[in-house]
């Protein structure tokens, strides 16, 4: 029998990937055999991740995916090695943590931006059918718990990932013809440069009310990457439509 | 506006060999989706909805294109 959970040979697009989950994505799946296309915004950084992974056919593109018009020919030179994706995963993300007060449409919009609209901007690229693999494949969208359950003062944040939710649902319909696969997976709290500096900000009673919310502590950006190494496998070839919660417990409550 | 029709077209069925006198529905990549985004592509960019009638007497793209423009000669 065949052992499915490998990326050999697989061609991986990777939003986010300067830093992060996205980092620790690039490296995990790139140690198990994908070829992977890395995208952020700081080339520096992306050289850095590039560092850490195992050897391939990788590319970095430096690249602010907010201009959607650049995505279409970022794409197409991806795949001008004469080599379709196999899949993506899109990490780019920001986090909005402002009471709806002096929430502004703005703070919405650019939220939406980067977390939901560049997300399926890229997918729309990708999947074409000169740029994927013809036998289908796997997307993968980062949400997180906050698209499912609320929290103080993250209504910009909590909206878009929900919205990423929805829109992977759909998406999955309607490119299950084509065999090709769309979930979503929902970390809680994992210790990045982004959760640090909301550490950093919160009060000590405030800290343990976090860390009490998650049963089996913070996760690693590795406790997602595995997840996202799976989804993006073949061992989940009848996954498809699917919010994968990877959270520690959080959401058992 | 033809040659903008036919790169809207080209980019929806994902074929650039295309041309004006084929007959779409026997495009290989003819399917209820390239119908869908077809009407959609002609609402946004012309502010027209062809109603499914009508286009189903459509028989190639030069015909779309033929509706199209009658639909503007029309609303001069």
């Amino acid at each position: 029998m065949n052992n499915l959970f490998n990326l050999k040979n697989k061609k991986i697009l990777i939003s986010g990937a300067s830093g992060g989950i996205g980092r620790t994505t690039a490296k995990i799946l790139s140690s198990i055999g994908a070829d992977c296309v890395l995208i952020g915004r700081d080339e520096k950084r992306l050289e850095e991740t590039l560092r850490g992974m195992h050897g391939g056919n990788h590319q970095v593109f430096a690249q602010d995916i907010t201009e959607y018009d650049a995505l279409k020919e970022l794409v197409k030179q991806a795949v001008a090695d004469g080599k379709p994706f196999d899949g993506m995963v899109h990490c780019a993300g920001i986090e909005t943590v402002l009471p709806l007060k002096i929430l502004k449409p703005e703070h919405f919009e650019k939220s939406f931006s980067i977390n939901v609209i560049a997300g399926f901007e890229l997918a729309k690229h990708v999947i074409k059918k000169k740029h994927f693999n013809e036998n289908g494949g796997s997307l993968l969208f980062l949400s997180s718990v906050m698209g499912s359950v609320g929290s103080p003062v993250k209504a910009a944040y909590c909206s878009s990932k929900g919205a990423l939710i929805g829109g992977m649902k759909a998406l999955a319909l309607e490119l299950a013809p084509k065999k090709i696969r769309v979930n979503t997976v929902s970390p809680a709290m994992v210790v990045t440069g982004m959760s640090k500096a909301l550490l950093a900000k919160v009060t000590d009673s405030e800290k343990e009310a976090i860390l009490k919310a998650h049963p089996l502590g913070l996760g690693e950006p590795e406790d997602v990457a595995w997840v996202c190494a799976f989804l993006l496998s073949d061992a989940s070839r009848w996954i498809t439509g699917t919010d994968l919660k990877v959270d520690g417990g959080y959401t058992a409550q | 506006m033809e040659k903008e029709f036919m790169d809207n077209m080209m980019e929806i069925l994902e074929n650039d060999e295309i041309t004006l006198d084929d007959e779409f529905r026997n495009l290989e990549e003819w399917d209820s989706l390239s119908y869908l985004s077809t009407i959609a592509m002609i609402d946004d960019e012309h502010e027209l909805v062809i109603p499914r009638e009508d286009f189903s007497n459509l028989k190639t793209l030069r015909d779309i294109l033929k509706y199209i423009k009658k639909d503007k000669e029309k609303n001069k």
